[in-house]
């Protein structure tokens, strides 16, 4: 599933940690589940904001998954200010689930 | 630096505080329910309304079933209504009487105690029963969400509630004869009201959100829950109506009919959300949860040859196996699978929240998988064996299967155990 980004190459940097955020109960990474719609990166303030979804809204294991995401982005990029923008607008469908992701949960 | 941007928007789940009591207190109310039925199978050979039969009956109800889904429902409230639990005090205080007040109720049901002791445990009861559905509907309120699983939570809760105030008058008309009829006239309102009204209404709301969300399927109809609820309600109330006028038996084919029509479109509900999963393996937990679906139908059958007997005054063994395939059957198969796909969370929530890396267990690993399975196979061996003891009136066949189902519930508490107690390797 895509994730948009205004930096092509930063946004890949952030990915390739997030492929380590796993949702604990269904054992998919945040990006083939599809939980991530954006990453944006603000040179000016150092800020980055990850635009991200659950499953469903007050998901027990929501804290864990947005803390875990957190952190990975905040280790991949020591020097930015990370914040979340947590959108149930569109709201998270199996659609969003990557071919990797359905082959995974197709095991 | 960390900086959480989620504060404000992630809605904080419940607390574990608010569930774990409920879980431990049914766990445990499980197994002295196993103990009691293997100290007293000559029970099944007796009337229905035997103290014995009667404290059983409500330590399951009441300490395994109810207290579970007390607990579960602390949990899952936000998943269902899409909002945050009101008051966790509340949850607090409704563990408390519950806890006080179920086991004056069951001691004074085995003793047959019908003054203070009874009374004081239906009270506390109802203190309980009055927070959670205070809770319920102040949650329901603050989340402005109205959909068709608020809807059953609601109606489940008030049903439970109705239950609860009739059976304080049932205990009070014990010493002090106020209603119209003996205490045994109304046992089967009571217990109806219970049942469909509380855990068939709670258990098809909570299921038909829960089944297709671990197995992540694609399938959702809300135009057939809506049929669900409104089939099951009015059931229930054409049954409360006849009961109230003392029509003739063959007048309760109608609710039967309306509560077989629900139960079939839940499981067609269920067989589509299996059929449209994402996730193909299904674990142990979901398949004994999705047994359970299966298991509906046998309180169904001996309902149907309930209503017959009923008619011909006598199967009292057969009301026996009604009662036990719903209680030992139905509520135990979801709840020996939904509590192992619920209370790992719970525990891995508070355990590694914020601090999961890629050497945290998953929380599926903080139970045993093979005991699970000693588990399930002993449950089932049991439940079938105990079938066959109570439709052949047979003591070693009882006997044999109470010690299976008793040997389930040690099996069911050890693991239980295990998970609250895990200690993580950091």
């Amino acid at each position: 599933m895509e994730v948009l980004s205004n930096n092509d190459l930063y946004c890949t940097a952030a990915l390739a940690g997030l492929y380590h955020v796993y949702d604990p109960e269904i054992g998919l990474n945040v990006v083939d589940l599809g939980l991530i719609y954006r990453i944006d990166f603000n040179e000016s303030d150092k800020t980055i904001i990850v635009t991200m979804t659950l499953t469903t809204q007050f998901c027990p294991m929501g804290e864990s998954i947005t803390e875990g995401v957190l952190q990975s982005v905040s280790h991949a990029f020591k020097d930015y200010k990370v914040s979340l923008n947590l959108v149930f607008d569109p709201a998270w469908t199996s659609d969003r689930i990557s071919e990797e992701g359905q082959e995974f949960l197709n095991r | 630096m960390l900086l959480s941007g989620t504060d404000s928007e992630l809605q904080q789940t419940t607390s574990y505080k608010a569930v774990l009591p409920f879980y431990i207190f049914a766990a445990f109310s499980f197994l002295i329910s196993c103990i009691l039925l293997l100290l007293n199978t000559g029970i099944i050979q007796e009337h229905y309304f035997h103290p014995k039969t009667l404290a059983i009956t409500h330590l399951m109800a009441l300490g395994w079933g109810t207290m579970i889904i007390l607990g579960a429902s602390h949990q899952l409230l936000p998943v269902l209504i899409e909002g945050k639990l009101d008051s966790y005090p509340l949850a607090i205080l409704s563990f408390i009487f519950a806890a006080t007040g179920i086991p004056l109720l069951v001691i004074s049901f085995y003793l047959f105690n019908t003054g203070l002791l009874m009374q004081a445990g239906a009270i506390l009861i109802n203190a309980s029963v009055i927070c959670f559905f205070l809770n319920v509907i102040a949650s329901i309120e603050g989340s402005k969400k109205y959909n068709v699983h608020a809807l059953f939570m609601a109606a489940a809760s008030l049903w439970l509630f109705i239950t609860t105030f009739f059976g304080l008058m049932l205990v009070f008309n014990f010493s002090r004869s106020w209603l119209p009829q003996n205490s045994i006239e109304y046992l089967s309102l009571h217990a109806h009201i219970g049942l469909a009204g509380w855990f068939l209404l709670m258990v098809l709301g909570v299921s038909t959100r829960l089944i297709p969300m671990f197995l992540i399927s694609k399938y959702s109809n809300p135009g057939i829950l809506w049929w669900i609820f409104g089939l099951v309600n009015t059931g229930l109330l054409s049954f409360i109506v006849l009961k109230t006028l003392q029509t003739s038996e063959e007048y309760y084919y109608g609710p039967f009919l309306l509560i077989l029509a629900a139960l079939l479109l839940f499981a067609g509900y269920c067989y589509q959300a299996y059929k449209e999963r994402i996730r193909k393996h299904v674990d142990e937990q979901m398949k004994i949860s999705l047994l359970s679906v299966g298991m509906l139908f046998l309180p169904l059958i001996s309902l149907l040859i309930v209503i017959v007997f009923i008619t011909e005054k006598s199967g009292s063994n057969i009301v026996l196996l009604y009662g036990f395939s719903i209680f030992f059957g139905w509520i135990t198969a979801i709840i020996l699978g939904m509590t192992f796909k619920t209370l790992p969370f719970i525990i891995w929530n508070k355990k590694y929240r914020t601090n999961a890396d890629i050497k945290t267990p998953a929380p599926k690993d903080l139970f045993s998988e093979k005991l699970f399975n000693i588990m399930a196979i002993l449950y089932l061996t049991g439940f079938f064996i105990f079938i066959a003891g109570i439709t052949s009136l047979n003591d070693i066949l009882l006997k044999s299967g109470a010690v299976s189902l008793l040997m389930s519930a040690i099996v069911y508490v050890w693991n239980v155990i295990k998970v609250v107690l895990h200690k993580t390797g950091k």
